[in-house]
Formats: structure tokens, sequence, C-alpha cells
């Protein structure tokens, strides 16, 4: 007996869209965008380059399912879709710094931390997260593209429309900063 | 990943507020890409705004998959080495190969007195299948595939090994219609392949190729087609001797690996 | 999340992507490109040039594909002269040949997968950028189609997708327009202005459109040497209205070449 959409996970949806299941893709859709939307909406303040990304990226897991399910990925379902979003952010980035509009990457405030907050541990640890806070904006913006959202220094000297050497030397900096608050 | 974030920490991440600092935000990032139960919890905190932009995005796919094709078939894996395996351009060498050692055979029973051409053949039998194997003329893709990084010698030696995958089969049936010794048969072989290689590395392969396999056809073939009589090199007794060459030539070979990076048909 | 590596954090150690010095290169018996002097980095470049004067052997140069007989060649920070190690360099190149060939039983997605894998790029990564390079192309309806099926234009939009496959830093393209109908050159120069914002991109082409439009400086040779080296505006400038041409940039373009074949006589 066929099982119900919903009591799959990510990865078998996807399995199932490879062989074309509309429903599967639908339900994959309805899991995974408003996590996706939130994400890219911290990293994109212009809504609709978040709407053509979004479009963008399910289009190609609708086109391309079957070399995720295929291949050997050592990955997630959502952590593909995330490389994919990514992906076709920063091509969008691209697009717009050739026409000189360049879209402002909201940064997040340094905001005393809640007490509620502090009881999550998560993979951050307190001091990394201390560290983290104490570091200067612009070197936060580029460990977030390069080790949460997993962007190239090319990529991210794209969607920080700020040079490559610039990028690199940023993530030396902190890298240093944050061995030294951590030691 | 054991603790969940908070309901009102997620609500206040997916309203896009201000009010959670950055460690935070990356700590609830982190774990939603795990965490399928947050991730539902997000969606059900999701603000109007961003439902709205989800039904745009909606309305956008279901135009664009109706206008556009089917999802692609699951590549089968066994597709993906079998093209890099069995590439198409060795195939009418090979062929023509395996042809030609069949007429020799042919001829051997038609004119019995002399010294088996399957033997005599079998040393520059590989060659043309190398030589095509390393050229970039004969190789349709053969200019981009010389951009590449894996242009060099394990390509090489792929492709050859695929060659002699299928001489040397052919050679050890043709050569059991005969008396003589399989050695025999398949050493001066692995030799003269392992020499085109070392050679190839200083003059180009198929240069390399054509060069030996003439030197073979005048040095030792036509003499011994007009004396009817088999040459000294390959008596019974140097067998051992073509396998300390065949051994010498893939040291020299491998050594000269660096020289394989351009793929060149004329240096 | 991931981890960065070392690596990638340290900084780049190349102002130019192409640095050519004195580069000598053969084509045959007859030497193509004598004593060319180039020094390009980001954005898109237009390789300007009549027939014979040495620009698709530059090209092949440039892609490691032939080695130069004298001079100095510098790619991505790396001398490709002599002995070098080519993988590094190769790993972040694409190049798109005038005639390219392929293995016509391979499909769209079959042929830039394989070369992907020729690009030696990580696996997991292979399939989404294949998807990415054809969605980028425009071959998304066809990328499951057979490439003999394919018309001339849909070819050479299967060749740039294999060349942009692996997103790299140096592309070169040799006549990529060739084949496509109007609609598709003003497609394919978006696609180029945005490869060209992070990338270096030469563009070897015969239509001088092409160059005004898409490409930020041209470099114009003639008989193996540098003739020209400058914006589009620079080409515009160094024509006037007795010239041969109808455009600006085509009246520029046979004014630096007239100088330049006088020069040359002289």
């Amino acid at each position: 007996m066929r099982r119900k959409v919903d009591a799959l996970d990510e990865a078998e949806l996807v399995r199932r869209t490879a062989t074309g299941d509309r429903r599967a893709f639908d339900e994959l859709y309805r899991r995974t965008s408003p996590w996706l939307a939130v994400r890219l909406r911290r990293r994109c303040s212009d809504e609709d380059v978040v709407a053509d990304v979004m479009q963008e990226t399910y289009l190609a897991v609708w086109r391309s399912a079957g070399s995720f399910a295929g291949a050997a990925t050592s990955g997630t379902a959502v952590g593909w879709l995330w490389t994919i979003a990514a992906n076709r952010l920063v091509d969008a980035f691209r697009r717009r710094a050739r026409q000189a509009q360049v879209s402002a990457v909201p940064l997040a405030e340094t905001v005393a931390p809640a007490a509620e907050d502090e009881v999550m541990a998560g993979r951050v640890g307190q001091d990394l997260e201390r560290a983290l806070l104490a570091l200067p904006p612009e070197m936060r913006e580029v460990l977030r593209a390069m080790v949460l959202d997993g962007l190239t220094s090319r990529e991210t000297a794209v969607l920080l429309n700020v040079p490559e050497n610039t990028v690199r030397s940023r993530a030396r900096r902190a890298r240093i900063a944050l061995r030294e608050a951590l030691s | 990943m054991t603790t969940h974030p908070s309901l009102a920490a997620i609500a206040e991440y997916a309203g896009g507020g201000r009010g959670l600092d950055e460690a935070t935000v990356w700590s609830i990032e982190v774990h939603l890409e795990d965490c399928a139960e947050c991730r539902a919890r997000l969606a059900g905190s999701a603000a109007a705004d961003t439902l709205a932009l989800l039904d745009r995005v909606s309305a956008g796919l279901d135009r664009e998959i109706a206008a556009g094709p089917a999802p692609a078939r699951r590549t089968r894996r066994w597709l993906a080495p079998r093209r890099r395996w069995l590439v198409a351009a060795l195939l009418p060498w090979v062929t023509m190969t395996v042809a030609v050692l069949l007429c020799a055979l042919g001829l051997n029973r038609l004119l019995p007195e002399l010294p088996s051409l399957v033997l005599l053949l079998a040393p520059v039998a590989p060659l043309p299948g190398v030589a095509a194997a390393w050229s970039r003329r004969l190789d349709p893709a053969g200019e981009l595939i010389a951009s590449t990084p894996a242009a060099g010698l394990t390509m090489l030696l792929r492709r050859t090994l695929v060659v002699l995958a299928v001489i040397v089969p052919a050679l050890a049936l043709l050569g059991t219609g005969t008396r003589t010794s399989l050695a025999l048969m398949l050493l001066p072989c692995l030799a003269f392949t392992a020499g085109t290689i070392a050679l190839g590395a200083l003059i180009g392969v198929p240069r390399a190729a054509v060069g030996l396999g003439t030197l073979w056809a005048l040095a030792v073939v036509v003499p011994t087609v007009i004396t009817e009589d088999l040459p000294v090199v390959l008596r019974p007794g140097s067998a051992v001797l073509w396998a300390l060459t065949a051994v010498v030539l893939v040291g020299v070979a491998m050594s000269r690996a660096g020289d394989f990076r351009r793929l060149t048909s004329h240096r | 999340m991931r981890t960065v590596s070392a690596a990638e954090t340290a900084p780049t150690s190349h102002p130019w992507a192409v640095h050519a010095d004195s580069l000598r290169v053969k084509a045959g018996p007859h030497l193509a490109v004598d004593g060319l002097d180039l020094a390009l980095g980001t954005g898109v470049h237009a390789l300007l040039g009549p027939n014979g004067a040495g620009k698709s052997t530059l090209m092949r140069a440039l892609a490691t594909v032939v080695e130069p007989v004298g001079g100095t060649l510098t790619l991505l920070g790396v001398a490709v002269n002599g002995r070098a190690d080519l993988r590094r360099v190769r790993r972040g190149l694409g190049y798109l040949p005038q005639q390219f060939g392929f293995y016509p039983r391979f499909t769209v997605r079959e042929f830039v997968e394989y070369m992907a894998w020729l690009k030696e790029m990580p696996k997991s990564a292979v399939p989404a950028a294949v998807q990415r390079a054809v969605d980028r192309v425009g071959l998304s309806a066809r990328a499951d189609a057979r490439m003999k099926t394919l018309s001339g234009g849909m070819l050479r939009r299967a060749g740039i997708a294999q060349a942009i496959v692996n997103d790299p830093e140096l592309l070169l393209l040799d006549e990529p327009t060739v084949g496509l109908d109007p609609e598709q050159r003003l497609e394919f120069r978006e696609l180029l202005r945005d490869l060209g914002v992070d990338s270096c991109v030469l563009v070897s082409t015969h239509l001088v459109e092409d160059v005004v439009a898409a490409c930020t400086d041209v470099v114009l040779v003639n008989d193996g040497r540098l003739v020209h080296r400058g914006t589009t505006d620079s080409l515009i400038a160094a024509g006037g209205s007795g010239e041969a041409g109808d455009s600006p940039a085509e009246r520029g373009y046979s004014a630096l070449l007239r100088r330049h074949r006088a020069e040359a006589g002289r």
C-alpha cells in the first residue's frame, strides 16, 4: 500500500518527485518553502529577487530531482535544496551587480541576548556566541556566507559586493579573532 | 541536535524581526537545516507577507511546470562509468584490428607453410587503438578533453586498458588455433604497448604507434613472410626477454607521466 | 554549515587571470602568435581580428591545449610553460573551441556531466551544477535530448553549458554566437555580462556588434600581434567617418587595422 505523502521524509519526497509525482513535489514545497523563504529574506531585502530565486530553485528541483536521487550525495535533501537556492541567489546578485542595483543585505544588530535565548545550546556554544557577537558586522557577514551558507569566497564577494580579496582577508581575521576568543 | 529553540524564538525568526542577536539566528538556522519538526513550527508561525510570497511562487511554479518538460529520469548509476570506459572513438580501430587478425588467421589456413601470422601481428595489434586513445584528431571531443584536468596519463592508461581488454582475449582465442604459447603471443604485445606510451612521451603517442608499427613490419614481418621462418625475436625462449622489456618500458612510461599533460597530435 | 579551509581564505595571489609576455605560439609550422603581450583581469574582453590573425591559436594556448614556443604565459597565477602542473589551472578553466566535437549519442545532460567529471568537480556537486549550467544557457527544455538531434544554435549552447559548468575563473569562448538567432544572441549577451562580474571572460568573435554590446574592453590582434587594447569607446573613437563600416565600432576596427598594416608595411 502506498504510504501517504505526509508520512514520508524529504529525501523520499525528492525521490518520488524524480518519477514525476506531482503530489510528492507539492508536499515537498509545502514543507520546505516557508523555511527557505524566511532564510532567503534574511539575506536579501528585495522581495522580487527572493520570489525569483525560490521559483528557480523549486523548478530546478522539479527538473533535476533524478540526479539528487541517483547520486550518492553525502547531504540531506534540505541541504541540497539550500545549495541550489544559494547558487541561484548568487546568480541573481550577479545580474543585479551588473545592473548596478545591489540589494541591501540586512544585518542583525547586536542586541543583548535575552534570557531564554541563552538556554539554547545548539551547535553554537556560548563562548562561540559571545566571540561571534564581538566581531564587527562585516566579518560576521562573511562568516555567515561562507560557513553557514556554504558559499565560496568568490560567490561571497558577489553577494556582498566587495572584492574577493577583501572577503578573504575578513575571513582570515575573523578566524584569528574567534580562535583568540575561544582559547 | 538535542535542544530545540523555543517557539517564541522561532516566531521571532520567522517574522524577520531584529529582536534576535546574530548568534541566536545562526543557531536557529543550523538547527532548522536538520530538524523537520521545527521547520513545521516555522511554517505555522509564518507571517502574512511570507505566506503571500509563497502563494505567488507557487502560482509561478504551476505555470512553469505545466509549460516545461517532465523531470529528468533517474540517472542510472551504471550509465556514467559506462560512458567513461566504453569510449566510442576507440571502437572502429579496435574492430579493424580484430578483423585484420581474423584475416591473418584465414591467410594462415590458406598458406600453411607460413609461420603464424597472428603471432607476427600480435605485438602491434593494440597500437591502432592506443593511437586513437590519445589523438586529438581521432576523438571527436578531443579538443575539449585536452583542456580538462583529467587529460593525462591516467586517461590514456584507462583507454589503453580498454583496448587491451578487447585485443588480449581476441589474441588468446585466435592463438589457440596455432601451436604457439600464450606468453609468446601476449608479452610482446604488452611490451609494444608500453613502448608506444614511453616513446609517446617524447614524440607523441600516435606518431610513436605509427613508428613502432612500421619498424616491426619492416624489420620482422616482411622478412619472415619472405623467408617463411620464425624470426629470432619470437622463438620460444624469448618470452622472458619480452617480459623484462615490458617491465622496463612500463617503468619508463610512468616516469614520464608529466609529459602527458597535453594531448598532442604533433609536437 | 561547513568548514572553511585555510586555503580558501589565503589571499589570491594573481592580479591578472591571464598574463602573457612576448608570447609565441605555433599552429603547425606557422607562427600564429608572434610576440603578444596581454594582461586580462575580471570582466568580459573581446578578441577581434581578421581571419588568420591568430585568435584561435591564442585561445588554444590560453586553454592549455597547445604549448607556447616562446615567451611566458601565466594563467590564474600559475606559469604554464614547460612542465607545469596544469591540473590546478584547468580546474578553473572553461573552454569552448570554434569547432567543438561531441559524442552524438550523449544527451545534453550526459555530455555536460561527462565534462564536469573530466574537470574533476566534486561528485556531489555535479548534478546541481549541470542543471544550473543547462538552465543558464536556456536549454532546460532539451536537457535530455540526444545531441545529434539538436540544431546548430542549441549545440553551441550545450558547448557553452559545458564551459561554465565548473564556474570557471577564466572562460574562453571561441565564436560562441555562431548559429544563434538574434534573440538567442541577446540572451547570450546577458549571460556574458553576468559571467563577467566575477570571472575573466575572453570572447573571440567576428561580429563587432556583439563586442560593443556585451564587452568591457577589446583586444584587437592582427598577424599574431597586438594592435589595440582598450575599452569599446576607444575602439569607436579610433574610427572616423571616412572609414569602411556600417557602425562606429566597425569603422574604428577598420581604422585600427588599416593603420597597423600601414605601419607593418613600413
